[in-house]
């Protein structure tokens, strides 16, 4: 196991290399920087001056020395500031991380404590209103953007409810009401993809295992039916759900990028969407390394959890 | 385990029903579309005559954040829509409880109590207010502002910064006193004043500029209000400045702006009642809104000017050729735009703000015959600048908002229909779009922009139109149109400089020098208990027309 830890750690590190010089490469492709995006709707700076502003922040000096000297601060672990703002990147990032990560775990309570009743639920009482009701659902949050039921969320309980999330983000320590009353609407929007997908996953799985012969056994033997489900079968039906939650996580993130410009919350997604419209190369390159680190250590999370619902399974 | 069977057919036949039902539920909530394309709505708010109340909290979701917090590095409205009330100005335009109407220019003095010229206009002596205080914060910690600020503030200005072309007019400045600033210009200006009275020309204090290299991270001012937060993508907060020199105001004690980069969103806070006042761009819209809130007070706000508009590589064939640009011109169908994609609401375009040559709104006969739309002697004229076939040729554009999109495409169609000329557009993000307009090394077209935030007549001739001029984004280069800009800047009494402003004008038009486009007027939507936040032209309350809310109260 510590072996195929390791193994998979290494691994990471030319995963890691490749993102950095694709996210390099791009922002420099982009046209246009971030002095340029500054002048807003002035442009009356002359080129010299320009130039040495470009000068004075590095952006005149040759891609590979950019880009090596982006690597090593990242290897040491300083990103540097950004030149938009001038704020250190770290200080961004302390301030946005607990915003997305507030919402990516919130959307993930409660897109599983939807899921995985409902698609059991589903399996159990297949071929009912239940489960025909359960597999639109689940069809529609696939089908949906996340932009578009945003978007409508927040107009319709503007209309009806006179009520949205109270704008201007509060952290949960300041105003715990008051921050979930922000977060429950986004999260629940967020969540619903999540679910959708594994609602359908759990619903084939467990209607899968049901027809196994210990499960068979298990109605013979009289067992109730809440034992029959959920402690035998459900078990060995999570393996695949696991993978699909793993692969949403992805997914998830993105999501949060949209979710956040709709409901004005100031977590990563914002921070990345402003640096990229503003050429902000060493935000944005920071936090796509640091997105790409996170997918990488889920997803060996995700193998990792295997054997914790399987024991039989081994890691070579 | 008992099981209820449900058919497919049975099931789709459920779902049919229920379809049809959500259907015409969200069809019945949804606003329709405005029946009348005339505008209900008032185009000025007169002060209220009630006596003003102290208190409250003003709050406003914004689309716009402000990149920096330092005035030398950008006009960006993200910073102006709260920087003019931080910090004071010399000059300032009168407050719509001032004004007599939204076109009234007049002139007051903010940081300046007098302000006059030499003979020559050459030398401008300002006298400035006594005892005017900078903010209670520290470093300033409430001294006295001195005309050595405000030259410190102007030099930096003209030294870096997106507003040194402007402030590079000044050849040097001297301080006979605490109170006099006498600043020499370089070439005489009698515009001067209304240079100095832009919403982006805001005094900074010369300790956070020399403590922390850059002003950006404390603005600190003379204002009404003193920035107590400013949390990026969150919110700003402004609190009422107890030191003001206008003794009694601000009536608000707090102005919150809420960073809100989506419109749905804003529209939903101005309809929740957590935004007090809200932009909108559509009578439609507007009639949306006042569904669920009809007692919203609405200002059809009324543009003097349009920013946008054709811009052609000028310098360069086709376009170097006047018939062309006239063909081109009288190719395009401008009412239709108004009728279609700004729904009558909108104005059929010109650059420089006609309340500064005529009284009222120009009407489309006034552009001249270059601006009519004539397909057919458009054609005529082409195939006399040697193009009958017409020709290929590109367009780049930024989408500021979407109707700008409709607009693009509506002349794409119109100059293959008319001139057989086939336009190649390219959409493209902000910054990049910026970069290249800027630049002005491209070919073929650009949809290109004047400044918002402009308001004096120097700015909108001389500093966008004369040929040498940094800001002449449109690539202007017509010796008459040089003479005249700098006549007028030399030409003391307004009914001449009317006139010149009108030749100006006229050759742009005759010339078809810049191409402008229809642009929406808007409306400008506030709560009920909101008074005294009309906006002004070319001043509105939630972007560069900020300094309104030192005069603006809540009647709760």
């Amino acid at each position: 196991m510590h072996k195929y830890v390791i193994r998979r750690l290494l691994l990471a590190i030319p995963v890691l290399l490749i993102s950095s010089l694709i996210v390099f490469g791009l922002m420099r492709v982009m046209p246009g920087d971030a002095l340029i995006a500054l002048m807003g709707e002035s442009g009356n700076i002359g080129q010299k001056e320009l130039a040495k502003l470009r000068n004075d922040l590095g952006l005149d000096r040759p891609y590979h020395e950019q880009y090596l000297l982006w690597l090593w601060q990242m290897a040491s672990f300083n990103p540097g500031d950004s030149i938009f703002t001038n704020e250190p990147i770290p200080v961004s990032l302390k301030k946005a991380i607990p915003v997305t990560l507030e919402l990516a775990a919130l959307a993930m309570i409660l897109g599983i404590s939807i899921a995985v009743p409902i698609g059991v639920l589903s399996a159990t009482r297949q071929d009912t209103t239940a489960d025909y009701a359960g597999r639109v659902v689940a069809v529609s949050g696939l089908s949906i953007p996340d932009f578009w039921l945003g978007t409508l969320v927040i107009t319709f309980s503007a209309i009806w409810v006179h009520w949205i999330p109270p704008i201007g983000y509060v952290s949960f320590w300041d105003s715990p009401w008051r921050n979930l009353q922000q977060f429950l609407l986004p999260a629940a929007v967020l969540g619903y993809r999540l679910a959708a997908a594994t609602m359908r996953m759990t619903r084939s799985t467990v209607l899968e295992t049901l027809r196994e012969d210990y499960v068979r056994t298990a109605w013979a033997k009289g067992l109730a039916g809440r034992i029959v489900v959920y402690k035998h079968a459900l078990k060995n039906a999570l393996i695949p759900v696991v993978t699909i939650i793993g692969g949403q996580l992805g997914t998830l993130l993105a999501g949060t990028f949209v979710i956040e410009q709709i409901f004005a919350l100031p977590g990563m997604g914002r921070l990345t969407v402003e640096a990229i419209l503003y050429r902000d190369y060493p935000v944005v390159q920071t936090n796509v390394m640091l997105v790409a680190a996170t997918l990488v250590t889920l997803n060996l999370i995700v193998d990792l959890t295997y054997a914790w619902l399987d024991p039989r399974i081994r890691y070579q | 385990m008992p099981r209820r069977d449900l058919t497919r057919r049975a099931f789709l036949k459920r779902v049919g029903w229920t379809s049809a039902g959500a259907t015409t539920l969200l069809v019945g909530a949804r606003p329709g579309r405005a029946a009348s394309a005339t505008s209900p709505y008032p185009d000025w708010i007169p002060a209220s005559p009630k006596a003003p109340k102290r208190g409250g909290v003003l709050t406003r979701a914004s689309a716009w954040d402000p990149p920096v917090l330092d005035p030398r590095l950008t006009q960006s409205v993200g910073l102006f829509q709260f920087a003019g009330l931080t910090s004071s100005r010399l000059i300032r335009y009168a407050f719509p409880d001032e004004a007599t109407g939204t076109t009234d220019l007049t002139l007051k003095g903010d940081l300046a109590e007098s302000w006059q010229s030499s003979t020559d206009n050459r030398v401008w002596t300002f006298k400035l207010r006594q005892g005017v205080k900078w903010q209670s914060v520290p470093p300033l910690n409430g001294r006295e502002l001195t005309a050595a600020d405000v030259k410190y503030c102007f030099e930096a200005y003209a030294k870096e910064g997106v507003q040194s072309f402007a402030f590079r007019e000044i050849e040097g400045m001297e301080t006979p006193d605490k109170y006099t600033l006498r600043v020499h210009l370089h070439t005489p200006n009698v515009l001067f004043p209304q240079n100095v009275a832009e919403s982006v020309t805001v005094i900074f204090s010369r300790e956070v500029l020399e403590e922390d290299g850059d002003l950006k991270k404390r603005l600190i001012g003379t204002g009404p209000y003193i920035l107590k937060e400013h949390t990026r993508k969150v919110r700003v907060v402004l609190q009422r400045n107890p030191d003001y020199y206008d003794k009694g105001r601000p009536y608000v004690d707090e102005y919150v702006i809420l960073s809100t980069p989506d419109a749905a969103t804003r529209l939903a806070a101005f309809r929740t009642g957590q935004s007090d006042m809200i932009a909108l761009a559509s009578l439609s819209e507007v009639e949306t809104v006042r569904k669920t809130n009809p007692a919203a007070v609405v200002q059809a706000y009324k543009n003097v000017l349009t920013p946008f508009g054709l811009a052609l590589a000028q310098d360069k064939p086709p376009f170097n050729d006047v018939r062309v640009r006239r063909a081109i011109s009288m190719a395009i169908d401008r009412q239709k735009q108004v009728d279609t994609v700004y729904e009558g609401h909108g104005i059929l375009g010109w650059g420089v703000p006609y309340i500064y040559y005529q009284d009222t709104m120009p009407t489309a006969s006034q552009l001249g015959p270059w601006w009519q739309y004539r397909p057919s002697e458009a054609k005529k004229l082409l195939t006399e600048a040697g193009h009958p076939n017409g020709f290929e040729t590109t367009l780049f554009y930024y989408e500021y908002f979407p109707q700008m999109t409709s607009q693009v495409q509506l002349i794409q169609q119109e100059l293959k229909k008319n001139l057989n000329i086939n336009i190649k557009i390219t959409k493209l993000d902000y910054t990049t779009y910026y970069g290249r307009y800027v630049e002005g090394k491209w070919d073929g077209m650009s949809w290109g922009f004047q400044s918002g935030h402009a308001v004096g007549l120097d700015e909108r001739t001389y500093q966008y139109m004369h040929s040498k001029s940094t800001k002449n984004f449109f690539r202007v280069n017509d010796p008459l149109i040089d003479e005249l800009t700098v006549k007028l800047r030399q030409t003391p009494d307004r009914a001449e400089q009317a006139k010149i402003a009108k030749r100006i004008v006229d050759r742009e038009y005759d010339q078809v020098l810049r191409m402008w486009m229809p642009y929406d007027n808007g409306f400008l939507v506030l709560q009920p208990h909101v008074r005294n936040g009309g906006a002004l032209a070319i001043r509105r309350t939630d972007a560069y027309g900020s300094p309104t809310i030192a005069r603006l109260w809540l009647d709760k």
